[in-house]
């Protein structure tokens, strides 16, 4: 116990001269210092915005519903390149059929996707209408806020109902109530019948500029780009009741679609299924890069920070060399000579280390708000911050402290 | 505790200088006991100054023996031969060697931070050292605040506040002026009639007479080791 207040008192003692020695080269202390605190700066933000995409990601691949495959009528560029005489078919016959034969499947929610432009007194709006069933809202979790959602008697008829997204609805109503109003579709009228819950955004993607449509409606009457047949839709979302359904439901779902389309065996599939566990996994990982590269470069100013440090310790040694024997002539062991630059390496650097951290975290707020991207600080990333400053001091004050350390008494004080 | 403080057996330490060995000091047998104020005197390069940072355990002999308080040097470790320096010798250097910008209080304090001792002892017993060498109105003083003489009395107070058994001083007095020097050299005196064995390395045969016995070397050998005929004594001031 004793030991320890001793040395606590003796690490004291070295903060005292280190503090000391840095007050009387104030101005290189604080240049040095910039150094660290710029690179521990940068990779703490770089930290908080790889964080931020993933978050983001997670946050979309939410937003698209869990437990769900994408089928879409595009060769599956797993199995080969793509030729444009792969291209498929898809259409609502194939949907009912996944849900009739596929086990596991809960919903099945074919969709046509057409570029529209909507138009109220005095505004206008160019938008993505989706053409759906009452199942879009139940497999990718789309409720309506004000009103109500599409319902099978709006398909049946092919309806002029109309619901928008939260931005759509800003642009044509500003602040009023849509519900009720009456749009103009591609110069066709539609009424206005739902506001989707919003979703927010992510990485840039505004998930509340939509409007859905009923698909028979949107066949009809908005349509501008030519399908195969009367029956084609741009994609079927396939709801699964668990992950276990649509694991194997991926596989049944490829099988049945080369059945029915008679794709000949070697043939690559002239449509894709993509689950959402398998896009989360592709994004992420994409995000991880993504990160992995943003600390990376990051970290190159924190290396050059802690050289900058070594550099200006080495720069200390040589000036305080007399000082060095003299404080070795009146009994300084060597690890005393060590851990007095040591300290002062240290120091500078948890300095730097913690105005970075600071600064990062005002950046990332400000960050945060003006770009509309979250870039949590965690008390992990601090923490690892602190970890950082000090492993650099460590790392690149050791050389010039051991240094230092070993010079001869003699030697030290002889030196002008 | 019969043994000398200090023993020398063929004391020897060459260097290498462009390929040519040169014996700095070559086979030095002394004895120093306790209580004696001792004059190393010689031209530069005679090897008094080797000597003495040997003895201080600045430096370490190429051969031959050193026997400190009786305990043989060549045994220890650099952190033993710290130890040493820090409990058992005090230096004062010609050119007072204080660190700057740095109060007088502090700076006497520096040894007894390598003795381990905790901050208030540290600062009471600095304090004591300093009123003792007539500065207890200086303890805030920085070096470039206090004259040579005060500076000299300040380096004297740092080497005696661990209570060493010896005080080695570099030619104390070779950057003070006359009146000065033979004040620090009443002090010497004065503390050497309390006990303390005191070794003065100094090229200046004045400062010399101030000593009960001088040494005196000639190419890194002694010519010359006798009592002092008619030793000075000065009031210390």
């Amino acid at each position: 116990m004793n030991n320890l207040l001793n040395s606590i008192a003796g690490w004291g003692v070295n903060i005292a001269i280190a503090m000391t020695a840095l007050r009387t080269n104030l101005m290189r202390s604080i240049l040095t210092t910039l150094g660290v605190m710029i690179g521990v700066f940068s990779v703490i933000l770089a930290v908080a915005v790889g964080n931020g995409a993933q978050v983001s990601v997670t946050q979309q691949i939410a937003t698209l519903g869990s437990n769900m495959a994408i089928v879409v009528p595009q060769p599956d560029s797993g199995s080969g390149p793509p030729r444009s005489s792969d291209r498929g078919r898809l259409t609502e016959r194939d949907g009912r059929a996944i849900l009739r034969q596929v086990s596991g499947v809960s919903a099945v929610a074919p969709q046509i996707r057409s570029s529209v432009q909507l138009v109220t007194p005095g505004r206008s709006a160019t938008t993505q209408a989706t053409g759906a069933t009452p199942e879009y809202g139940v497999v990718s979790n789309i409720t309506a806020s004000e009103g109500r959602f599409l319902t099978d008697g709006d398909v049946g008829a092919a309806a002029r109902v109309v619901v928008i997204g939260q931005t759509v609805s800003d642009k044509l109503f500003a602040d009023a109530n849509p519900v009720g109003e009456t749009v103009r579709i591609n110069r066709v009228p539609f009424k206005v019948i739902g506001l989707l819950e919003s979703k927010g955004s992510n990485l840039g993607n505004d998930n509340d500029d939509q409007i859905v449509v009923p698909i028979t409606t949107l066949r009809q009457r908005l349509q501008t780009t030519a399908m195969q047949g009367p029956d084609d839709v741009t994609l079927l979302f396939v709801g699964f009741e668990d992950e276990d359904a649509l694991l194997a439901g991926q596989q049944e779902i490829k099988r049945m679609l080369r059945d029915r389309y008679r794709v000949p065996k070697g043939r690559i599939n002239p449509f894709t299924v993509r689950t959402t566990t398998e896009i989360a996994e592709t994004t992420g990982q994409v995000t991880q890069i993504f990160q992995a590269v943003l600390v990376a470069i990051a970290s190159i100013s924190l290396l050059v920070g802690g050289i900058g440090i070594m550099n200006i310790m080495l720069v200390s040694v040589t000036e305080r060399t007399r000082e060095i024997g003299l404080r070795m002539a009146l009994g300084a062991k060597r690890s005393d000579i060590r851990n007095q630059f040591l300290v002062e390496a240290a120091v500078l650097c948890v300095i730097g280390g913690a105005i970075g951290l600071t600064l990062a975290v005002v950046a990332a707020a400000i960050f945060q708000k003006v770009a509309d991207f979250p870039a949590p600080v965690g008390l992990d990333t601090a923490l690892m911050s602190v970890a950082f400053s000090a492993v650099i001091g460590i790392l690149f004050g050791g050389y010039p402290a051991i240094r230092a350390s070993r010079l001869s008494p003699i030697e030290a004080l002889r030196s002008e | 505790m019969t043994a000398p403080l200090l023993e020398t057996h063929d004391l020897v330490k060459d260097y290498v200088i462009g390929g040519e060995v040169l014996h700095a000091v070559n086979g030095v047998s002394l004895t120093i006991k306790r209580g004696e104020f001792v004059a190393i005197m010689g031209a530069s390069g005679s090897g008094k100054s080797t000597f003495m940072n040997m003895i201080g355990c600045l430096d370490i002999p190429t051969s031959g023996t050193l026997l400190l308080d009786g305990i043989d040097t060549k045994t220890l470790d650099s952190d033993e031969l710290a130890e040493i320096r820090n409990r058992k010798i005090g230096f004062v250097f010609q050119q007072f060697n204080l660190l700057a910008r740095t109060s007088a209080l502090d700076n006497v304090a520096v040894p007894l931070i390598y003795a381990g001792l905790g901050y208030t002892e540290r600062r009471e017993r600095a304090q004591a050292k300093l009123e003792a060498m007539g500065l207890g109105n200086r303890l805030q003083n920085t070096p470039a605040k206090l004259s040579g003489g005060q500076q000299q009395r300040v380096a004297i107070a740092r080497a005696l506040v661990t209570d060493p058994l010896m005080l080695l001083a570099d030619e104390p007095t070779g950057a003070l002026d006359t009146q000065t020097s033979l004040d620090i050299m009443g002090l010497f005196q004065k503390l050497n009639d309390e006990g303390i064995t005191l070794i003065v390395v100094t090229h200046e045969p004045d400062i010399a007479e101030y000593a009960e016995r001088r040494i005196v070397f000639r190419d890194g050998q002694v010519i010359e080791d006798a009592a002092v005929k008619s030793r000075r004594r000065a009031v210390a001031g």
